[in-house]
């Protein structure tokens, strides 16, 4: 494959200002590059080196191994498309004179568009759903239609590389779905597409390859699945997140759980939380919020609230997928038990491979630190009745039952003040 | 761009009316004024004229008074009209306009400059006076250009009101600089109050080639003054070379208002309302806007200056007067009607 377009130790900006440093990238004829990272990153401002609207002071940028700088404005247009975040249409031209200004860079000065060019417009403007739109005056369009028939006038250049700047925020999600399918089919048919993505599922689903931007530093580039990780995103993003997979399309998918900076810096003690199944994923992560020492119990792999706790970098008594809480695990829970402030029991369901795990923090934590969500009954217990016995035993020696993880973190709260470590919230 | 036949045929249609206009219009000036004229009277003259053919009595009027006043406010029309194009597509402004970016005033200045550097020398007048008062367009729109864009973008605010700005400065020179050599400025203080009054054919020679120059040049780049309303950025996208644009639109734009102020002297509104009604009426592709613009501008200059000489005759009001009354109301019932269709 031929890379269409390179960028070589390329620094960009404008006067006076560097934006992007020394940033290196290729993108392949038959490829889409998702560009990420958060905003001010630079994403703008790599592609709008392109078209010269950003300058590129050191390095080279290069379309088909000639330098942009060799490059004039027409032929440049006749190589490169650009789908822009925002597009303006004050002026009343029809939705078929707007998108047959994208053929001007193939038009001789005194040439008017003939039947070939309208015919062209014609198509992109079936492929890109604005065919219906022809007679209407663009100022009349929505944010959506007037997206797709930038596309339709980026495509009607008949470009060899399609540069697409966050091309369907505005689009609902049918036509989102759409756009994107026409562009994954557009590099399938040789072009090459560098496109700058918010929405990390979609980069990823649609993406050959993932290039992270940072504060003007390009970081790594590769495969959505190896770029997109936990560490990437909480390093970039300051988003603490869950990455998975999607079971539908197998894509990578990233699930948020919480911003850095929502995180209260107070000690409010420690807590262990009983989870499994994703019960206990929200009240993970309100306790971490919320600044407690959350300590998470007998996850198994595989499951969200493992998924969650890793995310979070909770401290955890992890098991191998579909494993039994075995007595190593048991006793671990037994130590945290006896250290935490308080423990709850999520609204779990408890069966023969998690009844240790139950019997480990009912029976051996004083009844008074534990919190049970909900009452343990016959509707999640898989047990034959042992593990309601043994909940009901702890709530008879004083564990509580809270009726919902709102009052079970009220209890809590009351619980680690009682214990007289909560003193540092301010 | 391509417009579909419909509109082709609207297009076509407008420009034939518009020139039917002119020529109605045109007739009307030669034949009224102090002394009534039949039209059969004043084409006969004028073709008398054409054909060198021995002159009539009465055709003294028509052909050296009459003639050469309303061939000048036409070309002065279509200048005024065209700039006014050229500008509102070059800063993506509707209030974009000769007379409020300063260029009017400025080349006012060149001109009255000019004068009196020639003061005696009426020959000299007809090469210097245009020749200042383009330097003095163009040299005052990059000022505005430059004031505008002190912060990295041109900001259109800025624009406008630098522009109106520095017209208050560049006109009170030229007050200062008349009021400095009164003597030798009666002219001059005639000229500067705008108006046709002084009009004869080599002031018609004068101003044709600029026109033609001025206009010619734009024409053949109707396609990018369209792609440019999307925006610079978008423009560049799609194959303009945006700043190289830029230059030659200012420049034309410069040489048309220097055309219409070197021999009228100083006239509002034609360069804001003309093109304005001819969008309104046949909508935003320059391929028709520019051309219908600058005969619709010919056409409301020539009756403008009709109204000026007869409305209270023989009192001639200043033309200016008569755009502003008559131009204003009417782009008011305009754009209320367009809202109205909404």
């Amino acid at each position: 494959m031929t890379a269409e377009l390179t960028y070589a130790g390329a620094t960009i900006g404008y006067p006076g200002v560097d934006v992007v440093r020394d940033a290196t990238l290729s993108v392949a004829a038959g490829e889409v590059v998702g560009l990420i990272g958060p905003n001010g990153a630079g994403k703008s401002t790599m592609l709008r080196a392109v078209t010269g609207s950003a300058r590129v002071t050191t390095g080279v940028v290069e379309l088909e191994s000639r330098s942009l700088a060799d490059i004039g404005p027409r032929d440049r247009a006749r190589l490169v498309g650009v789908v822009p975040q925002q597009v303006s249409a004050a002026f009343s031209f029809s939705a078929r004179e707007f998108v047959l200004m994208g053929r001007h860079p193939h038009l001789s000065r005194l040439q008017q568009p003939a039947d070939v060019d309208i015919s062209l417009a014609e198509e992109v403007m079936a492929r890109t759903d604005t065919a219906r739109l022809a007679e209407d005056g663009v100022d009349t369009l929505s944010g959506g239609d007037l997206q797709r028939l930038a596309l339709a006038q980026a495509l009607v250049q008949q470009p060899r590389v399609l540069l697409l700047d966050e091309a369907t925020s505005h689009l609902d999600l049918n036509h989102r779905l759409q756009v994107l399918d026409l562009v994954r089919e557009l590099a399938d048919s040789g072009m090459a597409v560098l496109a700058v993505f918010h929405d990390l599922d979609l980069a990823a689903r649609y993406s050959d390859r993932i290039a992270v931007i940072d504060s003007g530093r390009l970081g790594p580039v590769g495969p959505p699945a190896e770029v997109l990780t936990g560490e990437m995103l909480a390093r970039v993003f300051a988003v603490r997140a869950v990455v998975g997979t999607d079971p539908v399309t197998g894509s990578v998918t990233v699930t948020p759980v919480l911003r850095e900076e929502a995180v209260e810096r107070a000690s409010r003690g420690r807590v262990l939380v009983l989870g499994g199944s994703g019960a206990a994923a929200p009240l993970l992560r309100t306790l971490y919020l919320a600044g407690y020492d959350v300590h998470a119990g007998a996850l198994n792999r595989g499951d969200i609230d493992h998924a969650v706790a890793e995310a979070l970098g909770l401290g955890m008594i992890d098991l191998p997928a579909f494993a039994e809480v075995d007595d190593a695990a048991a006793a671990h829970l037994r130590a945290v038990a006896g250290e935490a402030d308080a423990v709850v029991v999520a609204e779990i369901p408890v069966g023969r491979a998690n009844l240790a795990a139950l019997r480990a923090v009912a029976e051996n934590t004083v009844a008074r630190r534990l919190v049970f969500v909900g009452a343990l009954g016959p509707e999640r217990d898989y047990t034959g009745g042992e593990a309601s016995e043994a909940a009901r035993t702890a709530v008879d020696a004083g564990a509580m039952i809270a009726h919902d993880p709102d009052e079970a973190f009220a209890r809590l709260a009351a619980l680690t003040r009682a214990a007289g470590i909560g003193t540092s919230d301010r | 761009m391509s417009p579909g036949p419909h509109t082709r045929r609207r297009s076509v249609t407008a420009i034939v009316a518009l020139v039917v206009m002119l020529g109605v219009a045109m007739l009307a000036g030669v034949g009224l004024g102090a002394v009534s004229v039949a039209p059969s009277d004043a084409l006969g003259a004028i073709g008398r004229m054409l054909n060198g053919a021995a002159k009539l009595p009465g055709d003294a009027v028509i052909v050296d008074i009459r003639l050469p006043r309303v061939v000048l406010a036409a070309l002065v029309g279509a200048c005024l009209a065209s700039a006014g194009v050229l500008y509102q597509a070059l800063f993506r402004n509707p209030l974009a306009d000769p007379y409020i970016l300063g260029m009017s005033a400025g080349a006012g200045l060149g001109a009255v400059i000019a004068l009196t550097l020639t003061a005696g020398a009426t020959a000299l007048r007809f090469g210097l006076v245009p020749a200042g008062a383009f330097l003095g367009a163009i040299l005052t729109i990059i000022v505005v250009v430059r004031l505008a864009s002190l912060r990295g973008v041109l900001d259109v605010t800025s624009l406008l009101l630098a522009g109106v700005a520095l017209s208050y400065v560049l006109a009170a020179l030229s007050s200062f600089i008349m009021v400095f050599f009164r003597e030798s400025m009666t002219s001059v203080v005639f000229w500067m109050m705008g108006g046709l009054t002084g009009a004869s054919w080599p002031y018609v020679w004068m101003v044709a080639p600029m026109l033609a120059l001025g206009l010619a040049v734009p024409l053949f780049a109707t396609r990018e003054m369209n792609i440019l309303l999307l925006g610079e950025e978008r423009a560049a996208e799609l194959g303009v070379d945006v700043e190289r644009f830029k230059r030659v639109l200012l420049a034309a734009g410069s040489l048309l208002v220097a055309g219409a102020v070197s021999v009228s002297g100083l006239i509002g509104f034609v360069g804001l309302m003309t093109p304005h009604m001819v969008r309104l009426v046949l909508g935003p592709d320059h391929r028709v806007l520019l051309p219908a613009s600058a005969i619709g501008g010919a056409v409301v200059m020539v009756l403008a200056d009709l109204a000026a000489r007869t409305v209270l005759a023989p009192v001639e009001l200043p033309v200016g007067i008569v755009t502003a009354l008559v131009g204003g109301p009417f782009f008011v019932w305009l754009l209320v009607r367009r809202n109205g269709h909404r």
